[in-house]
């Protein structure tokens, strides 16, 4: 394999936290970036490592799975094993240091000093109060690209909004859009959309600004406000109410392109569904065959769109008692096979098992470490056939790269680097004060 | 100056994940020449339109997605058509195309083929990638989400599994693209190495974060799955009424509780109690809680109760639709608004900037391309003369 990595020699001094700033630096991370973590042996960042400092067997049992569904003994460092946080840690390099002492922000303006981009997403005014403004980033390296991701803005009226994922999505107007069609919002579940489309926009924003600056030199700041980028993860319901004035709300599984069929049905078994779509004239057609041309189904009001959407209730009863008693993953292939577009609802570990996901890749085994066991890990979405854009190194572990930024990269010798981790700064694990904060 | 300025890109994408993947180069500044077919990209029929009246030119979804670009139309089913893609690529540096993979093959625009035109980097869309046993497989924007795996584990347990709004799953993938896209450009300007970049749908929703890299990794660190959840929020958490409508909540034990405590205000809420994590799993103390929330949260509006969460800095945010978004003031004057102007539909609102660039502007140039506004222009630009783009446009290779 050729190396080809498009960002290889740019470094990333990264302040992310959360999911959204994080997922944008593990992109540029995967295109070769050094993406160097700054990470405070002090203070526990909540939802950046770990639900919390101290999960335990016990805790995490009644936890969610996919908050905290760490090894069935999370150890003594659950923050090198949660689940939602540590798959976004890949390609990454950790260091500690206690940024808010003299000492500490000086590290942090010498690794600045030999950085291309800095990118952060903390609460509005946190790097500021650090004593590292965009003033004073740009004079200790003028020409370097700074990403902040705020969740509201910073500037306009809600720069003091405080919110994750679930909060971001309720102002784009993603959670309005979902759920069933006979119940109201309250009944919705927690679903972060706008966490990883706001790390693919930081991500894209922050090539095209290095681009610019291999062109010209010239760094620049980008401000990303996660809300405002999730806005356009629905733009036909934003653009429906700008221009017709209408204000769209859940349409449950069916599409807002009018589609119908489109829906999810049950199948043999318990909790199997399968998710049907006819697009076309042509894919009802095929449907309508594969059923066996029943009369409900072949009747000339059935033949169109507009017949279908005036019959939608009906045609969604009479598919679901259908696939009710078929096996899902044969009528899945069968459905494929005759032209129908339909596919199986699959839980986390059908996907885990899944042929396709296995026959083109998409999983790499990494060995096991005293913090997680041996499986297999995401690699990158895409395959490009010439640059290794791969999962190349783990999830980083808290401070494992601590060595390499203050010996190798900073150049400090023995004693101050001894001095620096009596002092609290050069850490393999938190302080017992950020452990009782977490 | 625009980030993206003198890349040219050409695409052959259509309805939704393509373009949204070179809308996002086009809005920074990359020409983006958009290869449609006879009869336009089927995005162009996608409602809602303008009024509610169909046509080409009038639909929100192709107008947001096509800004910027422009359009020539070019039959790639003829075999004449070929020598035109040739001379195409050989003024472009990045080719998007999102055909599943015989179709590429039929059209004549698969990676071996282009490459031998121009070793450009080329970025192939398709629902299953090029490989695997799904490669042929069809999907839609339901499908896809339902296949991505988080699906399984939204909505609520005793009903089935729900999608999320819009067509979002495939707007991720073309986003997803995007990133890749400038990937292969950064390759390609840096390393002078053109190549494939396969971009599978389904992988990118198994990829990503809304919980299902996640649940698939704590799958196979516990072998727990994620399930639908009996009903909605524990204490104080998820989604309240209010007097216009509804907000989300955040107030988990520790800080985000004492916050919210702060917010509404009520001493009774400030016993230790109800700071212990098992309190915050009983039903019997969440209907005591919620005693004491609703009436708060019912006597004021979304705009009120979120004003008051900015004070506590409370994890509290209001619940938007379309209209929200398009009204709110604030949003408005930052920019997330702007306007096109196309002489169909006149002047009308548009989803501006996604971010906020200090020195490379994303700005809209222009409006969505009619069909075919630009054929003459660009063949001209490749050397066709006026008597074989009439030849051309006879033998409806182009229109």
């Amino acid at each position: 394999m050729n190396e080809y990595l498009p960002l290889k020699g740019i470094r990333i001094c990264d302040f992310t936290a959360v999911w959204a700033g994080q997922t944008a630096t593990m992109y540029l991370a995967d295109m070769g970036a050094e993406c160097i973590k700054v990470e405070n042996p002090f203070i526990w960042n909540p939802m950046t490592r770990a639900a919390s400092p101290r999960i335990n067997a016990m805790v995490a049992a009644i936890l969610p799975p996919w908050i905290a569904g760490h090894p069935p003994e999370p150890g003594p460092r659950p923050w090198n094993n949660s689940p939602a946080f540590i798959q976004v840690l890949r390609n990454k390099k950790s260091f500690t240091v206690d940024s808010r002492r003299p000492e500490g922000l000086e590290i942090v303006k010498q690794i600045i000093r030999s950085s291309d981009v800095i990118a952060e997403n903390l609460a509005l005014g946190t790097l500021e109060k650090l004593g590292l403004s965009d003033e004073a980033i740009r004079r200790e390296r003028p020409d370097i690209i700074i990403l902040h991701m705020p969740a509201f803005g910073r500037t306009g009226a809600y720069v003091e909004g405080r919110g994750y994922g679930a909060h971001i999505d309720s102002v784009a107007g993603s959670t309005i859009l979902r759920g069933y069609r006979d119940s109201s919002p309250s009944d919705n579940a927690g679903i972060f959309a706008g966490d990883y489309w706001g790390g693919m926009h930081g991500a894209f924003a922050l090539m095209a600004a290095l681009r610019h600056r291999r062109r010209t030199g010239e760094g620049q700041v980008i401000e990303m406000a996660q809300v405002e980028s999730s806005a356009h993860m629905f733009p036909q319901a934003a653009l429906d109410a700008a221009w017709n004035g209408r204000a769209h709300r859940s349409v449950g599984n069916r599409s807002i392109e009018g589609f119908v069929p489109n829906g999810v049905f049950p199948t043999a078994g318990t909790d199997r569904w399968i998710a049907i779509s006819c697009r076309s004239d042509q894919e009802w057609r095929a449907l309508v065959e594969f059923l066996g041309n029943p009369a409900w189904a072949a009747s000339p009001a059935m033949a169109t769109a507009t017949g279908r959407a005036e019959n939608e209730d009906a045609i969604e009863e009479r598919i679901a008692q259908w696939t009710a008693t078929r096996e899902r993953d044969e009528l899945f292939h069968a459905l494929q096979a005759a032209g129908v577009t339909a596919g199986p609802v699959l839980h986390a570990g059908e996907a885990a098992e899944d042929p396709h996901l296995a026959a083109t890749e998409t999983w790499k085994r990494l060995s096991a470490t005293e913090d997680y066991p041996e499986v297999d890990w995401l690699r990158p979405a895409y395959r490009f056939t010439k640059s290794d854009i791969d999962l190349r190194t783990p999830p980083c572990l808290f401070g494992e790269h601590n060595d390499y930024v203050y010996r190798d990269l900073l150049g400090f010798d023995e004693d101050t680097i001894e001095r620096l981790r009596a002092a609290g700064h050069v850490a393999g694990t938190f302080a017992p004060e950020a452990l009782e904060n977490g | 100056m625009d980030a993206l300025e003198g890349l040219t890109v050409l695409d052959f994408t259509s309805h939704l994940a393509g373009p949204y993947c070179t809308k996002l180069l086009a809005d920074m500044g990359a020409r983006v020449i958009k290869v449609e077919r006879p009869g336009g990209d089927p995005a162009r029929a996608l409602q809602p339109f303008l009024g509610d009246e169909p046509g080409p030119d009038r639909g929100a979804t192709w107008h947001y997605l096509n800004t910027n670009k422009e359009s020539v139309v070019v039959d790639l089913t003829k075999p004449a058509a070929g020598g035109l893609v040739r001379r195409l690529m050989a003024g472009a540096q990045l080719a998007v195309t999102s055909s599943a993979p015989r179709v590429e093959q039929e059209l004549g625009i698969d990676y071996a083929r282009l490459s031998s035109y121009a070793d450009i980097p080329v970025v192939s869309i398709t629902n299953f990638g090029h490989d695997g046993p799904y490669r042929d497989y069809r999907l839609s924007d339901t499908v896809l989400y339902a296949m991505g795996a988080e699906m399984y584990s939204h909505g609520l347990a005793h009903r089935e599994p729900l999608k999320l709004g819009g067509t979002a799953a495939l707007l991720q993938g073309g986003a997803m693209a995007a990133v890749a896209a400038m990937g292969a450009i950064t390759a390609y300007e840096v390393h002078g190495v053109g190549q494939l970049v396969d971009v599978s749908l389904f992988t990118v929703q198994i990829s990503n974060i809304d919980r299902r890299s996640s649940s698939i990794l704590a799958y196979r660190f516990s072998g727990r799955v994620q399930q639908r959840p009996q009903g909605a929020g524990g204490l104080a958490g998820g989604v309240y009424p209010v007097a216009d409508g509804y907000v989300e909540v955040t107030a988990t034990a520790g800080n985000y509780w004492r916050r919210f405590v702060d917010m509404i205000g009520d001493d009774a809420l400030r016993d230790p109690r109800w700071e212990n994590p098992m309190t915050a799993m009983d039903p019997a103390a969440k209907e005591e809680a919620d005693g004491i929330v609703y009436p708060w949260m019912l006597s004021r509006t979304r705009a009120e109760v979120w004003d008051e969460a900015r004070k506590a800095r409370a994890m509290v945010a209001p619940i938007y639709d379309g209209a929200d978004l398009f009204g709110d003031e604030n949003f408005r004057a930052r920019g997330l608004w702007t306007e096109i102007e196309h002489p169909e539909i006149g002047k009308q609102p548009m989803l501006g900037r996604p971010y906020i660039f200090e020195k490379t502007p994303w700005r809209i140039r222009s409006a969505a391309p009619s069909l075919g506004q630009h054929t003459d222009a660009v063949l001209g630009e490749i050397g066709c003369s006026t008597g074989e783009i009439g030849r051309l446009r006879a033998e409806r290779v182009v229109a």
